[in-house]
């Protein structure tokens, strides 16, 4: 029964891939643009995917007889020896996939994933990659939530897309040389393709059983974002701004291949889960790296501190078996500086594609792409990928990459936040609102809260997605216009748009009224999510006092989300119209698009429901690396273990009991800090005690600084593209200048050796020939006199010749 | 006096000698043909006086016999040259003949 | 069986003696015999697979190791010079490759008006000189393959080419030649160095033979280094890497569409080829002593050929470079030759396949590539990359075909050019972090360039150069070319194993043998180290 749920899951993520496959072709064979068959195609095939997805959690619920939600979870007292995976189990990949009845763990049994290998993709000796699957129950959660997002947005592009349902399509935005507007044929079908083409992958990463595989799909969900954002390729901004995704990413890539390479190498395998090599099975990168209690086993051999590599025994190579010797069995060690450089490097991944700092600055640009992929693939699913990966993959950082994250999450939920505040644009407004939350979760996860980051993870991307839809349906009803200043008492004419905005609103700056009715506290899912992260930031500051700033950043950040969310708000659906002729034209969206905004804004309201002890938390609970919820007690012995003066960072990871004891008080503080951000965006911007634009004034440095985007563009002009563009004219002209040179000159020398050549066999050769000949020739020439042709005279020779011989004779020869 | 191989061979040189000069300074074809017989028997004198005083048996005369035969062909061959050479230049003056000269 | 390999050599000789007999102007016929002969090498080449066992790796005593199915027949008995074929699981890939692209070069050569009967001739002599080279096993062969397979480029790129013809095919063929003279002298060393370790104290040209010796720790240290530098050199022009690549640019950019596919597709392997084949397996030692210097060769190139290509205005040109870049993947992964370190072989023969794999994967993105190139080159006549645009509302077909080749050639995971480049990164570190850490750098300038590329030809507004009417939608023929090697760049990019499982067995082997050679090449310096420091101290 267990098998299901891979097979059902590998469905779900496949189908997508088939629905591209007949989008593509079938779409660009048809004779007409107007046909809505190919969305349709795509609709059916995310909305099977959930409910394939939801078919599995079922399956897999009742397996583990819902134990996940059994038993009220008490704080800090999860028993240690559950790991995530059972690394004892001998069993090959395919009964990997089966939990046996357990008998004592049974109702742990929900804490273990499922893995396997679905095809081999190349074995070399020892090394196997392959793509694999990995499902526990964060898998399950991703997966139903992507799924289910993906539905409500491909249903929301039906109708947002369907300008593109004609022959002629003219864009408005993209001018020829000659001035004019391009006109095209429509592209529905196409970016229908590309949406299924893109859950395909992103399926596929969550799905995957092996890191190798994860980058896969890492890179094929950037490829469809690249896509997605350049739809409109006739926009140079448009294409510009998928480039510049894609390179940055590619930037946080070569990191992520780093961090491959160094686990690839020390750790002989990528898989998450057991593997199976020939009949032998091994485990997988977190059973080696981490005990069951989730310690890292550091020794320390020869002054370094060293890594030793549970179950990994690998045979000596064929060197030392030529020499005769035992084949010697060697455990497995890697060096702890490979591991934070191997931790450093997937993180490195992370920040690419979550679009931290330093490499934030694609994000916002990726809004050239139509809302619908702002929405799923530039806030929900893709870019939380990033943190997705970050939880994923938590039993390899250790404590040091663990508060690099912190304070990167740290540095890019600021930063955001601050330029959210003076953007005007209202995609990007919540594209900045998307780079600062994706920095919550990895501040999250970065000071050990790995059920909270992931926890916000899910809930932003509910209200997230639905803030995006909301934000299309604005767009569209205002005729493509997304400049906030012009917008203002929409309220009226988009009542639908207005109030399920709200919902995200209120969601996301962590609103609740404090007071608890039946149990349960009146809030909406950021409150609870985000609360989770301020209380383990608080938690984590108290154990770390040095690193305060880990805590009152995003205290304050808080405040500043609740005042820009609350500003967009108010400015483009309260006050008084701004632009009388964009109000009057504006409409409410057709139900197609109000649909999945009212289905969304009810997950966004309620999907936390229930808060730390609420379903959702529970699911990603049971994921949780063992260890964590101990807190440094599992890593203590690395911070033991490491000698102070070797430099490494000294940090205690707060147990879930110290978060829990703070949990009010820092619930408390965000609380005031996020209804003190509202108060004020309400008395900036509908009391207006003071005028927004006298503030902007009186600031205008710290505007022009913000709105510049703190400069990180120009910087990266100067800094990179200039700089690579100019050593490839250098090289450029290296290859054509200096080694063409080189090889001319030889060429000319060779050409001029050849003409000293040809003097030397023309004058010297030639001549002593011509010589010989020319003497023979005068010889000849002069001794011709002689030849009279006079026969007395011939007659006379001889006579005298013989005379002549017979004196010599007898001079030289007397007898 | 004791006629002994000496005296032949002086005849022998003095007709050689005779032929010689005859040939060196008679502009006259025939006559230098005349001067070629002179020295052929100039040397026909010495091979039979050499093979009379020598122990050379009869290969002299036969030598010398076969100078004679010799003599008369080459005469027959020398006169048709002479004719022809009349033919053509009607003369026989040696002289005229240098066209072969380099 | 043996006349299997031989008909797959001499196939295309027939057709092109077949061609001879047609009329000058009867050029539709021609080229339909010239296809359906490439068709039919295909055919033949396929052939191979059926008798061939991929799980047969082990070296049998007679030095037939690891090849499949051969043929011997004395040829100039005098200089034990035999006609010596056969197949293994290193070269069967690439001999599929080289008739399957020739076939595709065949058909996009329709554009050619120009003397058909002979450039069709050329070109079946050509692609019987490439098969020979990866058939050979008698050095002495090789080396006349070599040769054979050279005069026809010339003469391809020297009459049929574009304006700067006669300086580039000039240029290739000194070049080659080059290299060849250098390996020349390299054979004649073997040669001669042979006779004393082969049974009957002949010479031999034998590579099986030749490898076998090399393997037993004959030819010395010294030698052997002496011997690998030529080959390498030979082989490195032909790869090519830097320094020795500038032909290739000038090459491609004269040469017409289908032959730069030939060049890019097949030639540039039998580089890679010839290392595999002949410098490794015959001087073992002097491999492992210069890898250090190949990886840092191939990972320099792949930087290098990168941000040559990004300053490039010249589609083709651009194009040329980005195989400088590719093959130095090959070339890196070649080399990783790590012995001592734990499971290093593992990762040696990881890095080996990834590298023949590359040479495939590079066969069908970089011929696909200049496909593309030639396609746009044939309606509007030029290349200049700075006045292309918009082509993806003109020609959407072609531009999707042309993005998805690009994307193989990018390295995107799903399409063959990613599983060769990653494969080789991956392997490297085992070898020298450094140097992979500069060859993973490759991929940030890979995505540059050629996104970049086609941002300035497909996307943007409209089309920006002259002769905008002539942007007519492809052929037929053309979709079927670029459709096909669009699909074998993604079925291989998918399911890798089917390459690597006809490679497995061989590089296993071969690994092996290189490893024991080099150590029974150690052990023998040592013997004499000793010998020598005993009479010393005597």
């Amino acid at each position: 029964m267990l098998d299901w749920i891979w097979i059902l899951l590998t469905a779900a993520w496949l189908l997508p891939l088939l629905g591209f496959a007949v989008e593509v072709f079938g779409g660009y064979w048809q004779q007409s643009r107007r046909d809505r068959t190919p969305a349709l195609i795509a609709v059916a095939c995310i909305g099977a995917g959930f409910v394939l997805s939801v078919a599995a959690f079922i399956i897999w619920g009742s397996e583990t007889h819902w134990g996940v939600f059994a038993a009220e979870p008490e704080h800090g007292d999860v028993p240690a020896q559950q790991a995530v995976e059972d690394t004892t189990r001998e069993a090959a990949a395919e009964d990997a996939s089966e939990l046996q009845p357990a008998d004592a763990g049974q109702q742990h049994s929900y804490r273990k994933a499922i893995s396997g290998t679905i095809y081999t993709l190349a074995r070399f000796g020892d090394l196997k990659l392959s793509i694999d699957y990995y499902v526990d129950s964060l898998t399950l959660v991703m997966f139903m939530m992507v799924t289910l997002i993906a539905t409500c947005i491909h249903i929301f592009a039906l109708g947002y897309m369907s300008d593109e349902l004609t022959d002629e399509y003219v864009d408005h935005q993209a001018h020829t040389a000659g001035g004019d507007h391009v006109h095209r044929p429509g592209r529905y079908y196409l970016f229908f393709s590309y949406m299924s083409l893109f859950c395909f992958s992103m399926l596929g990463l969550v799905l995957a059983g092996n890191i190798f595989q994860v980058f896969i799909f890492w890179e094929l969900v950037g490829i469809c974002s690249y896509l997605l954002i350049g739809f409109y390729v006739e926009r140079h901004s448009a294409s510009t701004a998928a480039n510049k995704a894609f390179i940055m990413n590619r930037v946080g890539d070569f990191g992520f291949l780093i961090g491959l390479m160094v686990i690839w190498t020390y750790f002989g395998t990528f898989s998450l889960g057991p593997e199976t090599i020939g009949d032998e099975t091994r485990p997988g990168i977190f059973a080696m790296v981490r005990n069951a209690e989730g310690g890292l086993d550091i020794r320390n051999e020869s002054g370094s501190p060293v890594v030793h590599l549970n179950g990994s025994v690998a045979e000596a190579d064929d060197a030392g078996a030529a020499d005769g010797e035992a084949a010697v069995t060697a455990e497995r060690t890697i060096p702890y500086w490979l591991l934070v450089v191997a931790g450093l490097g997937v993180f490195a991944g992370c920040i690419g594609k979550s679009a931290q700092f330093p490499l934030q600055t694609w994000l916002p640009d990726a809004m050239e792409g139509p809302t619908p992929v702002s929405a799923l693939v530039h806030s929900a699913t893709m870019v939380a990928a990033g943190v997705y990966l970050a939880g994923r993959f938590y039993p390899v950082f250790t404590p040091d990459v663990l508060l690099v994250m912190s304070y990167v999450g740290c540095i890019t939920l600021f930063l955001a936040a601050t330029i959210a505040v003076v953007a005007t644009d209202i995609k990007r407004v919540l594209a900045y609102s998307t780079i600062s939350q994706l920095g919550y979760m990895m501040l999250g996860i970065g000071v050990a809260g790995w059920a909270a980051g992931l926890f916000h993870l899910i809930t932003h991307a509910f209200f997230k997605s639905l803030m995006f839809l909301c934000s299309g349906s604005v767009i569209i009803g205002c005729h493509h216009e997304q400049e906030m200043p012009r917008m203002g008492g929409l309220r009226r004419k988009m009542p639908i748009t207005a109030y399920t905005m709200l919902v995200g609103v209120i969601a996301i700056s962590g609103l609740a009224i404090p007071f608890t009715i039946l149990g349960m506290k009146l809030a909406f899912s950021g409150y609870h999510s985000k609360d989770a992260i301020v209380a383990t930031a608080l938690a984590f500051n108290y154990k770390n006092p040095v690193h305060f700033l880990l805590f009152l950043v995003p205290l304050v950040t808080a405040g500043i989300t609740a005042f820009y969310m609350f500003r967009l708000w108010f400015y483009t659906f309260c006050g008084e119209p701004r632009d009388r002729h964009i109000y009057d034209h504006a409409h409410e969206s057709p139900r197609v698009m109000t649909l999945p905004l009212i289905v969304l804004a009810v997950f966004a309201a309620g999907v936390a429901v229930g808060g730390e002890g609420g379903p959702l938390y529970r699911m990603l609970l049971a994921s949780e690396p063992a260890g964590v919820d101990v807190g440094s007690e599992a890593i203590d012995p690395t911070v033991a273990f490491i000698p102070e003066d070797v430099g490494y960072a000294l940090v205690g990871q707060p147990a879930r009991a110290e978060i829990h004891s703070v949990h009010a008080q820092a619930g408390a503080f965000a609380l005031i800090a996020a209804a003190a951000g509202a108060v004020l965006a309400f008395l900036l911007y509908v009391v207006r005690v003071v005028d927004p634009g006298e503030i902007k004034r009186q600031v205008g440095g710290l505007y022009r600084f913000l709105i510049e985007k703190w400069h990180f563009d120009t910087l990266y002009d100067v800094a990179f593209v200039r700089p690579v563009h100019r050593v490839a004219a250098a090289l450029a002209w290296f290859d054509r200048v200096v080694i063409d040179g080189i090889l001319h000159w030889f060429a000319n020398t060779s050409v001029r050796i050849a003409s000293w050549d040809r003097k030397v066999d023309e004058g010297l050769v030639d001549g002593l020939v011509n010589l010989v000949g020319n003497v023979t020739f005068r010889v000849g020439r002069s001794l011709r006199a002689v030849q009279t042709g006079q026969l007395r005279q011939y007659i006379m020779f001889i006579a005298l010749g013989v005379l002549s011989l017979f004196v010599l004779q007898f001079i030289f020869f007397p007898r | 006096m004791q006629i002994g191989l000496s005296e032949y061979l002086i005849v022998g040189a003095v007709l050689f000698v005779a032929g010689v000069v005859c040939m060196a300074t008679k502009r006259n074809g025939i006559g230098v043909l005349m001067g070629v017989e002179l020295v052929l028997n100039g040397a026909n004198v010495n091979f039979v006086a050499f093979a009379r005083y020598t122990p050379l048996g009869l290969d002299g005369q036969i030598i010398s016999l076969f100078v004679i035969v010799l003599a008369a062909a080459e005469a027959a061959v020398a006169l048709a040259i002479a004719l022809n050479f009349y033919n053509n230049h009607m003369t026989i003056d040696v002289d005229r003949g240098d066209q072969l000269k380099g | 069986m043996a006349l299997l390999l031989s008909a797959i050599i001499f196939a295309p000789t027939i057709g092109a003696i077949l061609l001879l007999f047609f009329d000058r102007k009867a050029i539709e016929p021609m080229r339909y015999t010239a296809l359906a002969v490439t068709v039919v090498t295909f055919l033949l080449s396929l052939g191979l697979l059926v008798p061939f066992d991929t799980a047969m790796p082990d070296i049998q005593p007679n030095g037939e190791g690891g090849i499949q199915a051969g043929i011997v027949v004395e040829w100039i008995p005098d200089w034990e010079i035999f006609y010596r074929l056969g197949y293994d699981g290193i070269s069967l890939p690439l001999i599929l490759l080289t008739s399957f692209i020739s076939l595709l070069a065949m058909l996009a050569s329709w554009n050619i008006t120009k003397q058909v009967r002979g450039y069709l001739i050329l070109f079946l002599l050509l692609e019987t000189g490439m098969l020979g080279v990866f058939l050979a096993l008698d050095f002495f062969l090789f080396y006349v393959f070599w040769e054979v397979m050279l005069l026809p480029m010339y003469f391809l790129i020297g009459i049929w080419g574009g304006p700067r013809k006669e300086y580039a095919a000039i240029k290739f063929f000194l070049y080659t030649l080059a290299g060849s003279i250098l390996m020349l002298i390299a054979m004649l060393m073997f040669y001669f160095g042979s006779a004393s370790y082969t049974p009957g104290g002949h010479p031999t040209f034998n590579l099986l033979q030749l490898g076998e010796i090399a393997r037993e720790g004959g030819f010395d240290p010294g030698m052997q280094l002496a011997a690998f530098i030529l080959l390498f050199i030979g082989f490195a022009i032909k790869i090519p890497t830097f320094p020795f690549h500038t032909w290739l640019p000038d090459a491609h950019v004269e040469a017409p569409t289908p032959i730069s596919m030939i060049l890019a597709g097949v030639l540039l392997k039998m580089g890679g080829y010839g290392i595999i084949r002949i410098a490794f397996p015959l001087c073992p030692h002097g491999a492992y002593v210069a890898a250090w210097a190949l990886v840092a060769i191939g990972a320099f190139s792949i930087i290098y050929g990168a941000f040559a290509a990004m300053a490039q205005t010249d589609f083709k040109r651009l194009v040329a470079y980005s195989s400088v870049s590719h093959m130095g993947y090959v070339l890196v992964g070649i080399a990783v030759w790590q012995i001592h370190e734990l499971g290093g072989t593992d990762y040696w023969q990881m890095g080996m396949m990834g590298a023949m794999f590359q040479m495939i994967a590079h066969g069908i993105s970089s011929a696909g590539m200049f496909f593309m190139v030639g396609v746009v080159y044939d309606r509007v006549h030029h290349r200049d990359l700075n006045r292309f645009g918009g082509l993806a509302g003109l020609m959407p077909l072609y531009s999707g075909l042309a993005a998805g080749i690009f994307f193989a050639g990018l390295g995107l995971p799903g399409l063959c050019g990613f599983i060769g480049e990653v494969f080789v990164v991956l392997s490297a570190w085992n070898y020298s972090p450094a140097l992979a850490i500069v060859a993973a750098g490759g991929v940030i300038l890979t995505a540059g360039y050629i996104l970049w590329t086609l941002q300035r030809v497909y996307l943007g507004a409209e089309y920006k150069g002259p002769h905008p009417e002539a942007l007519t939608p492809m052929v037929g023929r053309e979709i079927f070319v670029a459709g096909v090697l669009l699909v074998f760049a993604i079925v291989l990019g998918v399911f890798p194993f089917l390459m690597f499982d006809l490679m497995d067995a061989s590089t296993a082997q071969l690994v092996q043998s290189l490893e024991q050679g080099y150590q029974a090449a150690e052990a023998k310096a040592a013997d004499v180290a000793a010998v020598l420091k005993e009479r010393l101290l005597r």
